[in-house]
């Protein structure tokens, strides 16, 4: 196995589960012998979250000014390109991926069955212990039925955070991203550009720390601009890539 | 239309155009963020100065008077331009992103190199 993997978790205010994550990435790292490397991207924390990536010596990239969980994302794909990764997988810092079910979401990449790859936390009923709330559900459920209305595609985990992708899209991501509200955003052009995508059952633990960029009052707002955008993708021409 | 609204009307477009003008001349503005007063200006120009003629068909497109349908062309403008302004503020925002994002890698980079040194 020799492809390069790259880990990209971006950072707002992360300070109490950075190092945590960290250090379960290279815990895992060791047991089994699997070589995943790792950039932070710092998005200009307001805490302690650089000073802890400097004396840890954890490889980082601090933003100079706050970006936004797209801008901050967008910059590892940069970092990948740069570097030459083969495959780059979007991971939180807050404790809410597990770092056992990377090699699920590279798998379909490495064996040339998909170009990018969501872990999901609705494919199949995994999921004892992550609740998410009715309303969130409801959200996902609803941005699904217009993912599907414009690809034709069923996606299950619409907003997952927890992705992998191929160098096609590392470069594509590299040039442009979205801002804001990247996930559903960001599958919707790559199905509309008909990658091959694939979607495998992760566990999700709930957050150690760090509040979610989602928040409550926010959430109608965020549901209006993501629906819009994916409708707004329908009718943007894409070259397709196949 | 009166002639007192017609005389403002010109005075204002006057006025406009020699701010505009003065923002080019001392370099503060660049031409093509210029024309989009400078179209806006050229029709108030046209509307203060159009014969009585042209105002007949007012009524026909629904204003009562011949002062409501310049408030509406004003109003007409001033979204043209604020739309205008959203896409030029929209493109800055992508080249900060693009900096700040640039900046940071490089800033990596020299500090990976001064640590290697």
């Amino acid at each position: 196995m020799s492809a390069k993997i790259l880990l990209i978790i971006p950072a707002y205010n992360e300070q109490e589960c950075i190092l945590k994550t960290y250090d379960s990435i290279i815990t895992y790292c060791a047991e089994y012998n699997m070589d995943y490397d790792v950039i932070v991207i710092n998005d200009c924390s307001k805490d302690s979250t650089s000073a802890i990536l400097d004396i840890n010596n954890i490889p980082h990239i601090d933003l100079i000014h706050n970006l936004g969980i797209g801008g901050a994302v967008q910059t590892g794909y940069k970092y990948a390109k740069e570097n030459n990764y083969d495959i780059a997988v979007q991971f939180d810092g807050d404790g809410q991926h597990d770092i056992r079910y990377v090699q699920d979401i590279i798998k379909p990449i490495l064996e040339n069955e998909a170009e990018f790859v969501i872990g999901s936390r609705f494919v199949d009923n995994k999921n004892d212990n992550f609740r998410s709330s009715k309303a969130r559900r409801i959200g996902i459920h609803i941005i699904s039925f217009f993912i599907k209305l414009v690809t034709g595609e069923k996606i299950y985990d619409t907003t997952s955070g927890f992705r992998a992708v191929n160098k096609d899209i590392i470069e594509q991501f590299s040039k442009s991203y979205p801002i804001e509200y990247p996930e559903p955003i960001t599958t919707t052009e790559l199905l509309k550009k008909k990658y091959k995508f694939s979607e495998v059952p992760v566990k999700m633990h709930e957050r150690i720390g760090g509040t979610s960029s989602i928040k409550a009052w926010k959430s109608i707002y965020y549901m209006i601009n993501v629906i819009l955008t994916i409708l707004i993708i329908k009718i943007r021409r894409y070259p397709s890539v196949h | 239309m009166s002639t007192n609204l017609r005389i403002m009307m010109l005075i204002v477009a006057i006025l406009l155009f020699i701010s505009v003008f003065i923002a080019l001349k001392k370099g503060r503005m660049p031409l093509k963020y210029s024309l989009v007063w400078l179209f806006p200006d050229i029709i108030l120009l046209l509307i203060s100065c159009a014969p009585l003629s042209l105002w007949k068909f007012t009524e026909l497109i629904g204003f009562q008077t011949v002062s409501n349908l310049v408030v509406g062309i004003f109003i007409l403008m001033l979204f043209f331009i604020t739309i205008s302004l959203t896409i030029i503020v929209s493109g800055q925002n992508t080249k900060i992103t693009l900096l700040i994002q640039e900046i940071s890698l490089l800033k990596e980079k020299v500090r990976e190199k001064n640590n290697n040194n």
